[in-house]
C-alpha cells in the first residue's frame, strides 16, 4: 500500500513536470487548455502533499492536542470551532475577488506562458506559503491581525506602516476596480440596465430579510438570484428599445460619477439595507460561476488561440507597457501572491479553526484554489482570437479611435482582425462596439461566454452569457467598492478621532458624512483620472494597484520571516525569505521603472514631461508620488525587519515568541 | 457531500451564526432577535477589508 502511494505521487509529480514542460516548450500550433489545467492541478497536488506538509510538520509543528483560539475563546460569535471544509469554503469565498480574474487577462498580452508559469509557481512557493504562515501565526496569537503582529514582532513602526499602507491600497484598489466596471458598461445599455437593476433588487432583499422573512438569508438570496437573472433577460429588451436604450447608454465619465455617488451612499446607508444583501448574493453567484467555469472548461476543452509568447514581451505592450520582468509579476498579484490575503488570514479565519492541522487545507489549500481560478481566467482570455483580444483590451489612444484604424493597427502587429468581424461579434453579444473596452472584464466575459455557450445553448445564448459574466464581475466589484469605502471610512475615523474625538464616533452622522466623502473623494479622484487618461487608465492604475498589493505581501512576509526566525533561528527562514526576496526585487524594480523610466509609456515622470495637457501632467506626477510613497513605506518596514533579524541572529536581541500559552484541547470530533 | 454544501451555504449566509447566537444566549428565534444579531454581526463583518 505504501509503495502504491509512493508510485502515485511519483507519477503525479512527473505529470506536473511533463505538463509544465509541454506548455513551456510547445511552439508553432495551438495547444489545448487541458494542458494548463493538468499542469496546474498536478503541481498544486504535489506542492500541497509535500511542501505544505513539510511546513506544517517540521516548521509550524501543528499540534491537534493544542486548543485553538476558536475553542479556548469560544463565544458563539467570532470564535467558533468550524468544520474544516466549511471553513475552507468560507475562507476561499473571502479571498476570491476580481483580482485573480482581471490580472491574468491583462497579463495575457505577453502570451499564455509567462502568466501561467507565474500563477502556478508563485502560488505554490509564495502566495499559499504567505497565507498559510500568517494564518498559523494569527491562530497561535488568539486571532491577532497583521498590524498587531507587525507591531508585536517587529516594532511600532511596522504596525503604523501596515495601517497606512492598507489605507493607501484601499484607495487605489477601489479606483481600479471602479474603472474596470466603467469600461465594461460604457455605451452598453444592456449591461448598465442589468447592474442598475441589482440596486433595487438588493434594497428589496434588505427589507425582505429585515422585516418580512427575518433570518431567511438563503431563501432571500435565491429570490434575489432569480430577479437578477430576469434583469439580464430584460436588459436585452432595454438595449433594443428605442425609448429606453438612450436612458441606459452612459458615457464613461457619467458612469464614473454614478459609481462615486453609489459608493458614498452605500457607505453611509445602514449596512443591512444595501451592502449585506448584495454581498450575500454576490458570494453565492461568485462561487457558482467559478464552479460553472471549471466544469465548462473541462467539458469544452477549448484550444488556446493566443501564442505562448507574443511580440509584446519586449515591453511595448498596448495594454500596459513594460517587460515580463517585472511587470508580469505585479500585474498578476491575486492568483499568485496577494498581500490582501494576509488581512483575511489574520481576520475571521484564525478565529474559526477547530484543530491546528486544519490550517493546512484552509490556509494553503484555499490559495491553491484561488490560483486555479486565475488559470481559468487565463484560459478564458486565451481562447479569444488574438486580434479580438487586442482589439477589446487596447486603448483608443494607442490603436486609433475608429474601428478601421484600430483593426489596421492590430493587424499590423501580426494579429489579424477586421472592423467587420468586431462589429459582428459586438452584435452577437448585444453591444454596439467592443473596441477599446479596456480593463479586462469585457474580454474575460467574451471568453467565458464562448465557453458557456459551447457547453450548452450554442451561439443563440452568447449574448445572455456575455451579460451574465459582466453582471457576475460587476456585482462583486460593486460589493468591494461599498464595503471598501466603509472600511476606509472606519480607518479614517480611527485616525481623525485622535485629532477631534467626535470625528472618531461612528454614530455621529456629520463625522460619517465627512469621512465617507473624504474616502470616496480619494478613490473617485483616481477613478476619474483613469477615465480621462488617453491611454485608458489601466496602464497606470493597474500597475499601481499591483505594486501596492505586492508591497503589502512583502510586509506580511517580513512578519512571517520574523516569526519563523524567532521559532527556529535561521534554519527555516528561507521558506518565507525566498518569496520575499523575489517579491521585493520585482516590486521595487517595477516601482522604480514606473517612476523614473525615460519612456513616457512606462515612467510617470517622463509621461508628465511629455504631456501637453496640464491635468494629465499633474496626474502623472501624483501617480509618481503615490508610487514613491508605497516604496518608502515598505523600505522602512523592510529595514526595520532586517534590523530585528540581525539582532536576533547576533544574539543581541531576545527572540521572544508572542504565542498564546499551550492549553490542551478538549474538543470532541462530534462537535465539528 | 450535499450536507456539507448546505452547511457551507448556511455558514456563508450567516444562518449558522444566527443559530449559534441563539444557542449561546439561550434565546428563541424572533424578528427582533434576528435584527439584534444581524446589526452586531454586520458591524463586525464590514469593519474589515474585503479582498481584491
Amino acid at each position: 500500500m505504501r509503495v502504491l502511494g509512493y508510485l502515485f505521487w511519483a507519477v503525479l509529480a512527473c505529470a506536473a513536470a511533463a505538463c509544465l514542460g509541454g506548455i513551456a516548450f510547445h511552439r508553432g500550433e495551438h495547444i489545448n487548455s487541458l494542458w494548463l489545467v493538468l499542469a496546474a492541478a498536478c503541481s498544486y497536488a504535489t506542492a500541497y502533499r509535500f511542501y505544505a506538509k513539510f511546513i506544517s510538520a517540521r516548521v509550524m509543528v501543528l499540534n491537534d492536542q493544542r486548543a485553538t483560539p476558536a475553542e479556548r475563546l469560544r463565544n458563539g460569535h467570532d470564535f467558533e470551532p468550524t468544520n474544516k471544509w466549511i471553513l475552507f469554503g468560507h475562507h476561499f469565498a473571502a479571498i476570491a475577488g476580481p483580482g485573480p480574474l482581471v490580472g491574468p487577462v491583462l497579463a495575457a498580452q505577453f502570451g499564455y506562458l509567462p502568466g501561467t508559469l507565474w500563477i502556478i509557481v508563485g502560488a505554490c512557493l509564495g502566495g499559499a506559503v504567505q497565507d498559510f504562515v500568517i494564518l498559523f501565526a494569527s491562530m497561535r496569537r488568539d486571532g491577532k491581525s497583521l498590524g498587531q503582529m507587525a507591531r508585536e514582532e517587529i516594532g511600532k513602526v511596522g504596525g503604523l506602516v501596515a495601517l497606512v499602507t492598507v489605507l493607501g491600497i484601499m484607495i487605489i484598489l477601489l479606483a481600479v476596480v471602479g474603472l474596470v466596471v466603467v469600461n465594461a458598461l460604457k455605451g452598453s445599455p444592456w449591461g448598465t440596465f442589468t447592474i442598475a437593476a441589482t440596486m433595487p433588487i438588493a434594497l428589496f432583499m434588505g427589507l425582505y430579510l429585515r422585516y418580512w422573512r427575518p433570518g431567511k438569508v438563503l431563501e432571500c438570496s435565491a429570490i434575489g438570484f432569480v430577479l437578477v437573472m430576469a434583469s439580464i433577460f430584460a436588459g436585452r429588451g432595454v438595449g433594443e428599445s428605442a425609448a429606453l436604450a438612450p436612458v441606459f447608454t452612459l458615457s464613461a465619465i457619467a458612469l464614473a460619477i454614478a459609481i462615486i455617488l453609489y459608493g458614498f451612499l452605500a457607505s453611509a446607508l445602514p449596512v443591512w439595507l444595501l451592502l449585506a444583501p448584495r454581498d450575500y448574493l454576490s458570494t453565492f453567484v461568485k462561487l457558482g460561476v467559478v464552479l460553472m467555469l471549471g466544469v465548462g472548461i473541462l467539458f469544452v476543452r477549448p484550444e488556446l488561440q493566443l501564442p505562448a509568447l507574443t511580440r509584446f514581451t519586449d515591453g511595448t505592450g498596448p495594454i500596459f507597457a513594460g517587460k515580463i520582468f517585472p511587470f508580469c509579476f505585479i500585474t498578476i498579484a491575486c492568483g499568485a501572491i496577494s498581500g490582501f490575503h494576509s488581512l483575511i488570514s489574520s481576520g475571521t479565519t484564525p478565529k474559526m479553526i477547530a484543530k491546528e492541522t486544519h490550517a493546512w487545507p484552509v490556509g494553503y489549500g484555499s490559495m491553491l484554489l484561488e490560483s486555479f481560478v486565475a488559470i481559468m481566467a487565463m484560459i478564458a482570455a486565451c481562447v479569444l482570437q488574438p486580434g479580438v483580444y487586442f482589439a477589446v483590451n487596447s486603448p483608443a489612444g494607442i490603436v486609433g479611435a475608429t474601428p478601421a484604424a484600430a483593426a489596421a493597427t492590430i493587424s499590423a502587429w501580426g494579429f489579424p482582425v477586421t472592423a467587420a468581424d468586431m462589429a459582428a461579434l459586438a452584435r452577437s453579444v448585444g453591444e454596439t462596439s467592443l473596441f477599446s473596452r479596456t480593463g479586462g472584464a469585457p474580454s474575460l466575459a467574451l471568453g467565458m461566454a464562448h465557453i458557456f455557450a459551447s457547453s450548452g445553448g450554442g451561439q443563440a445564448l452568447i449574448g445572455f452569457w456575455y451579460h451574465f459574466a459582466i453582471m457576475f464581475e460587476a456585482l462583486f466589484i460593486l460589493t468591494i467598492i461599498d464595503a471598501g469605502t466603509r472600511v476606509g471610512r472606519f480607518m479614517l475615523q480611527d485616525l481623525l478621532g485622535h485629532i477631534h474625538p467626535a470625528l472618531g464616533r461612528t454614530s455621529w452622522m456629520p463625522g460619517v458624512w465627512v469621512t465617507s466623502a473624504a474616502v470616496v473623494g480619494g478613490w473617485g479622484y483616481f477613478l476619474v483620472q483613469g477615465v480621462r487618461d488617453p491611454l485608458g487608465g489601466i496602464n497606470s492604475l493597474w500597475p499601481l494597484f499591483g505594486i501596492s498589493n505586492q508591497l503589502l505581501a512583502a510586509i506580511a512576509l517580513c512578519v512571517a520571516t520574523t516569526i519563523l526566525l524567532k521559532m527556529h533561528g535561521a534554519k527555516y527562514m528561507w521558506i518565507t525569505c525566498v518569496p520575499l526576496v523575489w517579491l521585493v526585487s520585482a516590486t521595487f524594480t517595477a516601482a522604480w521603472q514606473k517612476i523614473f523610466s525615460p519612456l513616457p509609456a512606462i515612467g510617470f515622470l517622463a509621461q508628465a514631461d511629455a504631456a501637453t495637457n496640464p491635468v494629465v501632467a499633474f496626474n502623472a506626477r501624483l501617480d509618481a508620488v503615490v508610487c514613491g510613497a508605497f516604496l518608502v513605506l515598505v523600505a522602512v518596514i523592510l529595514a526595520d525587519s532586517v534590523r530585528v533579524w540581525a539582532g536576533i541572529l547576533s544574539g543581541a536581541r531576545e527572540a521572544a515568541v508572542h504565542e498564546a500559552p499551550f492549553v490542551p484541547s478538549q474538543l470532541r470530533p462530534e462537535e465539528l | 457531500m450535499i450536507r456539507l454544501l448546505l452547511a457551507l451555504l448556511r455558514e456563508l449566509s450567516d444562518e449558522a451564526a444566527y443559530h449559534r447566537h441563539l444557542e449561546a444566549h439561550g434565546r428563541e428565534a424572533s424578528p427582533e432577535e434576528w435584527r439584534r444579531f444581524l446589526d452586531e454581526r454586520l458591524a463586525a463583518k464590514y469593519s474589515r477589508a474585503k479582498c481584491c
